[in-house]
């Protein structure tokens, strides 16, 4: 018998941490070592969640590749799926089956600055972006901008404020935006007003300046924010082909059988699964409906 | 390529003897107006001049409803249900629906392909005739209207029996085994085939280049005829369940009644459903009727690009089949002007944007 490519791997939840009274982080590991060793991933690539007797859903890889031996999954609820697997509890299992999509080209990025531009929970495909682009250290610098509707929002709280304390050592300079007031960000803002404000996340790019010639900058976020965060790259002259953006739809198969997320017209049909979801500025421009 | 001729007194003979390949599937008269494709027990049934089956070949290789996997929630188990497949012969496919199935086969069998499908594809002999255009057929637009290859055998009409050529390994075996049913092929038939030919190239409907079509369509996406006809349309799906290129479909897992044991089954979707531009969150990338109205437009007639032709392939049954009577071809010639009133002007004038309009609300000023 062939390889059936809709098979899931059966993968065990080592953990489940709350990150926001919505997301929850899932820590999976294959329960078959030799599926755990050949799953490869890049950043920005997305399993599909296979729970057996519910369906399945695409989820993007929050953890990096360079830390070896578990994913991890940031899992929001907000439907029948999402809102089951946040019942599941530490030792259950859950199928897995991807890596899908072309990810974020890490190395056609080597040696250049990455502007990480991250809204709400479009943090967690780019969580993979920073620390791959951290434990590598071929990059130049990394600036993270982040916007959340509150700082109870914040997801890997622990993890953006280290790098907010440390992240100079590690090239990489966080800055925090959040939309409306709370006691806690009150008390983060006194040690880092220069790093965080209240405001939306194109406010964070006040100040900052790039060599736009050896720049890359990658958006993750919902998809009203492209637009505003586009145009503030395009007023600093970051060439379209220096954008990368990541879109979701809900694909059924993830290798392009489906047809559920086919995006474009006549002249640009695109499969979001297998010709992105990364795609460039470039492909926005000549592929109507990518945003 | 080889050629043999199959006489006509031969032809049920043939069609019998076909059966020792597999079961026989082809085109009968299931009603007063329409034909489908069905299993055939009596071959004096075969209608051998159809103009189309409701249902495409496709429904024998990509099921309407198909079980993929079945699992017991409680022990965590899940297993295959890739039954064996018996091997089958359809018989009496057209042209366009041969490309149909060649289409498919780009997406079905690429890098990662499709288990299901491939099994299918791999046991189903396909046997391709020739036909002779209605009112509704516009494959020579589309240059489907003659299968290079993806058959087995394929039979054209000659007066006196069946030239027919030969396009797989399996096809020969075919007819080595029948060798006694075929005869050479002489010069007649030769000018027979040729007279065919070149009477169905005649009657075609429409004669006129739609090669500028897609890019026309990309700069038309405000034109009045998209609210017109998508306003009479029912949103039914019908368009999606007959067209031999339409391919997107919904898992979906159903739970036995125990509570525990069920399966995961993959059925045929409708761009044309609500549901199809749903994610999470409840928020619809394709919210109105008239956008899903225009994406199945722009979706068949974009390039595929391994085979270079359009997704459609104009086999008319969208067209045929439409409980709101909409016809496809004629508001893809509206969007060509080459139907009357195709731009009125009146209306044209009020319409808000045209063209390349798109992404410029996103574009920065100096780009």
């Amino acid at each position: 018998m062939s390889e059936n490519p809709y098979l899931s791997y059966d993968a065990r939840i080592l953990e489940v941490k709350d990150l926001t009274p919505r997301e929850k982080l899932f820590t999976l590991r294959f329960v078959d070592p030799e599926v755990g060793e050949n799953f490869s991933f890049k950043p920005g690539q997305f399993v599909i969640v296979d729970v057996r007797g519910f369906g399945e859903f695409p989820i993007s890889i929050c953890s990096s590749p360079t830390r070896k031996g578990y994913i991890q999954l940031c899992i929001r609820k907000v439907g029948r799926m999402t809102k089951f697997i946040h019942r599941m509890k530490e030792g259950e299992i859950v199928g897995i089956r991807g890596p899908y999509g072309n990810g974020f080209p890490m190395e056609r990025m080597e040696g250049s600055n990455l502007v990480l531009v991250a809204g709400g929970l479009g943090m967690a495909p780019l969580r993979s972006v920073l620390w791959y682009a951290i434990d590598s250290g071929k990059y130049e610098h990394i600036w993270l901008f982040y916007g959340t509707k509150a700082y109870e929002d914040l997801l890997f709280r622990d993890e953006i404020v280290h790098l907010l304390k440390h992240g100079n050592a590690m090239n990489c300079s966080v800055k925090l935006a959040y939309e409306i007031e709370s006691p806690s960000c009150i008390y983060l803002e006194r040690g880092f007003s220069d790093r965080v404000c209240k405001g939306v996340v194109t406010d964070l790019f006040r100040g900052e300046e790039f060599d736009v010639e050896n720049t890359y900058a990658l958006i993750c976020g919902p998809p009203v924010m492209y637009k505003f965060v586009i145009r503030e790259l395009s007023n600093r002259r970051l060439s379209p082909g220096r954008i990368y953006m990541t879109l979701e739809r809900r694909m059924r198969c993830g290798i392009g059988k489906c047809g559920h997320c086919i995006v474009g017209t006549s002249t640009s049909i695109k499969y979001v699964c297998k010709d992105g979801p990364v795609f460039t500025y470039w492909d926005a421009l000549s592929t109507r409906g990518l945003i | 390529m080889r050629y043999v001729k199959l006489p006509k007194e031969n032809t049920y003979t043939f069609l019998e003897r076909l059966k020792e390949w597999g079961r026989l599937y082809a085109p009968v008269k299931i009603s007063e107006k329409f034909y489908d494709f069905r299993e055939i027990d009596d071959v004096r049934k075969v209608e051998f001049h159809y103009n189309r089956t409701i249902m495409p070949p496709k429904k024998f290789f990509f099921q309407p409803r198909e079980k993929l996997f079945e699992f017991s929630i409680k022990d965590a188990e899940y297993r295959e249900t890739l039954e064996d497949v018996e091997p089958f012969v359809v018989f009496g496919v057209h042209a366009c629906d041969i490309f149909g199935l060649k289409i498919m086969d780009t997406i079905y069998l690429d890098e990662l392909p499709d288990k299901y499908y491939k099994v299918r594809r791999e046991k189903g002999v396909i046997i391709g005739i020739s036909c002779m255009p209605d009112e509704y057929c516009f494959c020579n637009l589309r240059e489907t209207d003659f299968a290079d290859d993806g058959f087995d055998l394929f039979l054209h009409e000659l007066p006196d029996g069946w030239l027919v050529r030969v396009g797989s390994p399996t096809g020969h075996r075919i007819v080595d085994k029948n060798i006694k049913l075929f005869e050479e092929v002489t010069t007649e038939d030769i000018c027979n085939f040729r007279d065919f030919e070149n009477k169905r190239a005649q009657a075609f409907k429409y004669h006129e280049d739609w090669g500028n079509l897609r890019y026309l369509l990309e700069l038309e996406m405000e034109h009045p005829m998209w609210d017109e006809q998508s306003d009479i349309c029912l949103a039914c799906g019908i368009c999606n369940t007959t067209c031999p290129t339409c391919r997107c479909y919904e898992v979906q897992d159903i739970v036995n009644l125990d509570g525990n044991t069920g399966y995961r089954e993959r059925r045929w979707d409708s761009c044309q459903f609500r549901s199809h531009g749903l994610v999470a969150g409840n928020h619809n990338f394709r919210p109105t009727k008239k956008d899903r109205f225009r994406n199945r437009y722009l979706c068949k007639n974009s390039y595929n690009e391994k085979l270079g032709l359009s997704y459609c392939v104009g086999c008319g049954r969208c067209t045929y089949f439409c409980p709101a009577g909409i016809s496809f071809v004629r508001n893809l010639r509206t969007i060509m002007g080459l139907e009357e009133k195709s731009c009125p002007p009146e209306l044209s004038e009020e319409i808000p944007k045209r063209g390349f309009a798109y992404a410029t609300g996103i574009r920065g000023e100096d780009i």
